[in-house]
C-alpha cells in the first residue's frame, strides 16, 4: 500500500507534535520541582523518582508510546530518507512550544542554530 | 545565575544521553529481529510476538537503558533550557557517520560532510545562545 505524501507528511508531523507535547509536560514538571541538583547519585534519584510521581509526566509518556506507534507504521510504509528529514520539524516545533509555552527567551541565535541544525538534518537524510 | 548555563558537565551528559539511546535502538531492533519470520496478523499472533521478543535479552537490556536515558535527560532538563538542549541533543546525527569515518574508514559524500557541518555549526551557535541568556 502506497500512502499519499500529504498523509505520510500529517503523520510524521503527528509524531512530532506528540514528541514536543512530551518533552513540554517533562520540562515544565522539572521547572516546577524547582531543584538545583549537585553531582550527587542519592539527591539524582531521588529528584528523577519526585519527576516520576507528577501525573504530567506521565501523559507525556502515553504521548511518546502514541508517536512510537506512528512513527513504526511511517517508516513500514514511506521512504526513509524522506522520513527522516521531514522529522526534523520537531526542532522547530521544540523553538516554538518553548518559546511560548515555558517562556525560554529564543533569540535570533537560537532560531539560526536550530534551523543549521535542521538543515544539517535534511542533507544527512537524503544523502 | 547559573541555572541556565551550559556546562561542559552538561555537555557530557548530553553527548552521553545520545550515545545511551542510540544503544536503546540497536538493542530494541535486535530483539525485535528474534520475531521476523513470525506473521503478526491477529492478536493471538501479537501475543507470541510479544513473547518472543520479551524473551530476549537485548530487550531488558534496552529497557534498563531507557531508565537510565531517562535520568539522564530529566538531570540535563534541571540545569538547561529545553530550547537548547534539544537542538544540541542533535548530535546524534552526526555520532554515527563520524564514528563510521574514523574507526570504519567509510567514505562519506559531500552532501552528507555538509550536513555534519550545518549541525556542528548549529549545535555550536545554539550552545552561545545560552551563554547569551545568560549574560543579559
Amino acid at each position: 500500500m502506497k500512502l499519499g505524501l500529504f498523509f505520510v507528511l500529517f503523520l510524521i508531523g503527528l509524531t512530532s507534535l506528540l514528541d514536543t507535547i512530551n518533552q513540554l509536560f517533562l520540562k515544565s514538571a522539572i521547572n516546577s520541582l524547582q531543584v538545583n541538583l549537585s553531582a550527587n547519585i542519592f539527591k539524582i534519584l531521588k529528584f528523577v523518582w519526585q519527576v516520576v510521581l507528577i501525573p504530567k509526566v506521565w501523559l507525556g509518556g502515553i504521548c511518546t508510546l502514541i508517536s512510537l506507534c506512528i512513527w513504526l507504521f511511517v517508516l513500514s510504509k514511506a521512504d526513509l530518507n524522506f522520513a527522516f528529514s521531514a522529522d526534523s520539524m520537531h526542532y522547530i516545533f521544540i523553538a516554538f512550544a518553548s518559546r511560548l509555552f515555558l517562556k525560554e527567551k529564543v533569540g535570533f541565535k537560537r532560531w539560526l542554530g536550530t534551523i543549521f541544525i535542521v538543515l544539517g538534518i535534511v542533507f544527512i537524510s537524503i544523502s | 545565575m547559573l541555572k541556565n548555563k551550559l556546562t561542559v558537565k552538561i555537555l557530557i551528559f548530553l553527548i552521553f544521553s545520545d550515545i545511551l539511546e542510540t544503544f536503546t535502538q540497536f538493542c530494541f531492533k535486535k530483539g525485535a529481529l528474534n520475531a521476523v519470520n513470525l506473521d503478526v496478523n491477529n492478536l493471538a499472533g501479537l501475543s507470541v510476538f510479544f513473547k518472543i521478543v520479551f524473551s530476549s535479552g537485548f530487550i531488558w537490556i534496552g529497557v534498563l537503558s531507557v531508565i537510565f536515558t531517562f535520568i539522564i535527560w530529566s538531570t540535563i532538563l534541571s540545569k538547561i533550557e529545553l530550547s537548547v538542549a534539544v537542538p544540541i541533543a542533535s548530535f546524534s546525527y552526526i555520532l554515527v557517520p563520524l564514528v563510521s569515518v574514523f574507526f570504519l574508514h567509510e567514505k562519506i559524500s559531500l552532501l552528507r560532510w555538509a550536513g555534519i557541518v550545518f549541525i556542528l555549526a548549529g549545535v555550536i551557535v545554539v550552545s552561545k545562545s545560552s551563554h547569551e541568556r545568560e549574560t543579559a
